[in-house]
């Protein structure tokens, strides 16, 4: 890991225009290590930032920067490792020639870009597959050449667009493995995402884009204490649901509680000082809870608050 | 995929230096030749290439071993008798014969395959990273926008020089060597610069013109189409006023094939006399305009390279 105190991805007050249309408007945003996972509807801006973020795009307004290098310059693209969402590959190159040639495009001589390519390819799983012809590949085993380019010359910074598309449960549960192994080891992941349980499976940090901002950023449980605006909605499910409800209307921080058969829906501001107050009240009362599920503290529903829609994108 | 546990075994942080992206241009450029050879499509083009090779090759041998060894005798071509060295009258317009011509004819023939190639291969190479989408692939590597136009140039002049310089230089090995070599070689040093003179003006000017009207049409034909137009029409067109029109030999000019191979002429050092067909500009104007075409290239690459941004 570099001693460098720089930030490792820092965006200052970055704006960015496409003829008259805003794609990017005041974007600040700093990241240091860890998994960030980059959610937002299509069109909200992901694409730009990351792309801003690789140096494929130049700011019109504002400075991205690399480990204090400017993203545009080709000397901080050492220290960062893209895997676009598409693939445009040349599909007569086998895929090991095409990591062999990408890894050489970074600068390797000749052995080590073998080493480098080989190595890569056993980390994303495709060693025993590598030498059949890009176009022969299904679409999760063209994903993993893509994350192997991505990760051939050891970059500090791994982005990720839409990475687990097309790739089957297993594999998706491989890569997820993968990343999390890879930020362990010290590399920053930028990921984007429209898969949000696979999201929230792999990181609790995300930052939401939306019209072209940074709608909100931190830990889910961060985002959502932050909406005093949208109460958290709990299904308690209790042997006596009218003496929860007396009890739960008693409290501060409770707003609304919808009675039914089996237990009560509470809605509460402030979810951490009530999940503390409701603990205390359980103990107090020796109420009989069977089953507590928060409904609307996914990442689904967060981002449907904060985008105004459903949460889906 | 391994165990979580030794996953990361083998794929460790590199600890060594990464070399200067002129190394990335040179790999890109490998690639790029290696696209151009694997396509089937243009091996029988590579085919005729190698025959005219050939032609140049034992055509030379068989003049000098007419020369020398029947020049004087008398043989029987369809029930006449002819002078052995009348046979090979109709190989003096190619002048093989080790000289100045020799190679600029050879050059011209190796370049036209070269450029029917290129015109075809221009999308594979360049179009195709900005139709399809590949370019993020490379600019997301520590290389500039400026590398990856080296880069895709280094590819073609490999090409290029592979079908014209390469062979031409056989081509003056074989002539030293049918020749007599201790003072051949000494006396046709100009020759030998020649070849690499005019290998270096096809080189340089073909693989900008073809990177600039492939970044600019993308597309196969519609990069056919614009190459037909510089290589065939301009060149109709100038042939139809100098020699038709009977106008000021400078209207050639636009035929910009011919200005490469007026360069390539006055690299060899050739007679301006011998030149066919004579009403022929400057060498020096032929050579403006080459530059002035390779500027146009560089200024133009520069505009929309150099500031691309990958935006869809």
């Amino acid at each position: 890991m570099s001693m460098d105190p720089s930030p490792l991805l820092l965006f200052e007050q970055v704006s960015k225009w496409f003829g008259p249309v805003l794609g990017l408007n005041q974007i600040t945003l700093e990241l240091t290590g860890g998994i960030t996972g980059l959610v937002g509807a299509n069109g909200a801006g992901k694409s730009t930032l990351i792309r801003l973020a690789t140096g494929q795009s130049r700011p019109s307004l504002g400075r991205v920067t690399v480990r204090g290098v400017d993203a545009w310059d080709w000397r901080a693209r050492r220290l960062v490792g893209y895997c676009p969402d598409h693939d445009a590959f040349y599909e007569d190159m086998t895929g090991r020639d095409f990591v062999h040639a990408m890894a050489r495009l970074c600068g390797y001589p000749r052995a080590d870009a073998r080493r480098r390519a080989d190595s890569t390819l056993d980390l994303v799983g495709m060693a025993d597959r590598a030498d059949r012809k890009l176009r022969g590949y299904s679409k999760g085993m063209r994903q993993r050449v893509k994350l192997a380019q991505a990760l051939v010359h050891d970059p500090e910074l791994l982005v990720l667009d839409e990475p687990l598309g097309g790739i089957d449960p297993v594999g998706r549960q491989e890569m997820l493995d993968l990343f999390r192994r890879l930020a362990a080891s010290g590399k920053c992941l930028l990921v984007s995402s429209h898969e949000l349980e696979e999201l929230e499976k792999l990181t609790n940090h995300v930052a939401v884009m939306a019209r072209g901002r940074i709608a909100a950023v931190g830990t889910l449980q961060q985002i959502r204490d932050l909406m005093d605006d949208f109460p958290l909605s709990v299904r308690i499910e209790v042997d006596h649901p009218r003496e929860l409800a007396r009890h739960l209307l008693a409290m501060p921080d409770v707003v609304g509680v919808d009675v039914e058969a089996e237990g009560v829906v509470v809605r509460a501001r402030h979810p951490q000082k009530f999940f503390r107050a409701f603990g205390t009240l359980v103990v107090e009362t020796e109420l009989d809870v069977r089953r507590l599920d928060p409904l609307d503290d996914s990442a689904h529903a967060i981002l449907g608050y904060l985008l105004g829609g459903s949460g889906k994108t | 995929m391994p165990p979580a546990s030794d996953a990361l075994l083998r794929y460790r942080p590199w600890r060594g230096t990464l070399r200067s992206p002129i190394f990335g241009a040179l790999a890109m450029g490998r690639v790029s030749l290696r696209l151009m050879v694997r396509r089937r499509l243009f091996w029988g083009l590579y085919g005729l290439a190698l025959m005219v090779f050939f032609f140049f090759f034992y055509g030379q041998y068989l003049v000098v071993w007419i020369q020398q060894q029947t020049a004087g005798q008398t043989v029987f071509f369809g029930g006449m008798p002819v002078k052995a060295a009348d046979l090979t009258k109709f190989l003096d317009r190619l002048a093989l014969n080790g000289s100045g011509h020799t190679f600029a004819n050879y050059i011209w023939f190796q370049g036209y395959i070269a450029m029917i190639v290129l015109a075809l291969a221009g999308a594979v190479l360049v179009g195709n990273d900005f139709h399809h989408g590949s370019l993020p692939y490379y600019l997301s590597k520590p290389i500039a926008r400026r590398h990856y136009v080296l880069g895709k140039c280094l590819g073609i002049a490999m090409f290029i020089n592979l079908l014209t310089t390469v062979p031409g230089v056989v081509l003056y090995i074989q002539a030293g060597l049918l020749y007599d070599w201790k003072t051949y070689y000494a006396d046709h040093l100009r020759e030998l610069a020649g070849i690499f003179g005019y290998g270096a003006t096809l080189t340089v000017a073909l693989s900008l013109l073809l990177v600039a009207t492939a970044v600019g049409v993308r597309r196969t034909v519609p990069l056919v189409m614009v190459w037909t137009g510089i290589f065939v029409l301009c060149r109709m067109l100038g042939g139809f006023l100098v020699d038709g029109q009977n106008l000021d030999p400078r209207w050639r000019l636009i035929d910009f094939w011919n200005d490469l191979y007026l360069v390539g002429l006055g690299c060899l050092g050739v007679d301006r006399a011998t030149l066919r067909p004579p009403a022929q500009p400057e060498v020096w104007e032929a050579a403006l305009v080459v530059g002035g075409v390779c500027i146009a290239c560089v200024l133009y690459l520069r505009r929309r390279i150099h500031a691309v941004e990958i935006v869809s």
